[in-house]
C-alpha cells in the first residue's frame, strides 16, 4: 500500500527512516535518503495540486523509494547541474542526485514518478 | 507605568508546527548579539514562517546574529535558502551571521551545498559570540 501525503513531510521522513533502518542502510546513508525523499516530496507540496504517494521496498541489494505526484517536470536534466551556493532555489533536486546511488525520473501529462535507489551494504 | 524590561531584553517563542524558534538578545564582552535557537524540523511547510521570523530579526540590524542549530533534527533546501537569505541581508547591512552545532543531517546539507563555506559554523554559542 502506498503512503499518501499532502503536507505532512515529517511523517514521510519518519517512514523512510524506519524502512531504511529495517533494510540495514547505514546511518549516514539513511540521512541522505531521508533528505532526498523529503526534497522530492517538498516539490509535491510546492508544485503539485494534489497529494503525492510514496512506496518503499527493498531486497538484499538495495532500497528503493518511489515518489509519485501529479506535478509535471519539463526539464529532464533538472537537478543535474549544480546551482550556485547562494541561488535562492533549485538546490532540491540537485541534492537528490548528489546523495542517491541512482535516480530514475519520468514525467508526462499524467504526472511525475521519481525512484531513488540506495545500495545496501553486502551481507556476508 | 513603565513596563518592566525582560531579563533577556527580547525574547519570544514561536512554534511553527514541528519547528520551534526562540529569540533572545544576549551580550558577549559588552557586544550585543541576537541568538536564535531552532529546534525540531525545518522544511518547505514551515519555511515561510521561519523566513518571516528571521526577517524581523534582520530588520533590527544586529551586528551579529547567531543561529543555534543544535536542537534541529532536519533542514531541507528551502529552510537552507532562508538562512542564506539572512546571510546575504546581514552582509549587506554590515552584520555577521554564524551557525552553531548542526546535527548530522543538518551538517550534511550545509556541507553538500557548501553553505558551510559561506556561513561560519561554530561548536558552541560562546565560540560564535567570540568570533
Amino acid at each position: 500500500m502506498p503512503y499518501t501525503y499532502t503536507t505532512d513531510l515529517a511523517a514521510v521522513r519518519a517512514i523512510v527512516q524506519r524502512y531504511a533502518r529495517e533494510a540495514g542502510l547505514p546511518d549516514n546513508r539513511t540521512i541522505d535518503l531521508v533528505l532526498a525523499v523529503s526534497e522530492v516530496a517538498a516539490n509535491t507540496v510546492r508544485h503539485a495540486k494534489s497529494p503525492g504517494s510514496l512506496k518503499i521496498w527493498f531486497d538484499a541489494d538495495e532500497i528503493i523509494c518511489q515518489i509519485q505526484d501529479e506535478g509535471i517536470i519539463h526539464d529532464p536534466l533538472v537537478g543535474r547541474r549544480r546551482p550556485p551556493v547562494d541561488a535562492m532555489g533549485g538546490h532540491g533536486l540537485w541534492i537528490v542526485h548528489q546523495v542517491c546511488d541512482e535516480v530514475e525520473m519520468s514525467s508526462d501529462e499524467a504526472g511525475t514518478t521519481i525512484r531513488l535507489h540506495m545500495k545496501l551494504p553486502g551481507r556476508a | 507605568m513603565t513596563p518592566v524590561p525582560l531579563v533577556s531584553g527580547l525574547w519570544y517563542n514561536k512554534c511553527v508546527d514541528l519547528l520551534t524558534v526562540s529569540v533572545a538578545a544576549r551580550e558577549s564582552a559588552g557586544e550585543p548579539y541576537t541568538l536564535v535557537e531552532l529546534s525540531g524540523e525545518a522544511d518547505v511547510t514551515n519555511t515561510e514562517e521561519l523566513r518571516r521570523l528571521l526577517d524581523s530579526e534582520v530588520a533590527a540590524q544586529p551586528r551579529m546574529l547567531i543561529i543555534d542549530l543544535s536542537g534541529l533534527r532536519f533542514m531541507d533546501s528551502s529552510a537552507l535558502h532562508a538562512l542564506l537569505r539572512v546571510n546575504r541581508s546581514l552582509d549587506r547591512q554590515g552584520g555577521v551571521l554564524a551557525l552553531v552545532s548542526p546535527q548530522a543531517a543538518v551538517a550534511k546539507i550545509l556541507r553538500l551545498t557548501t553553505a558551510d563555506r559561506l556561513i561560519p559554523v561554530f561548536d558552541s554559542v560562546a565560540d560564535a559570540a567570540a568570533g
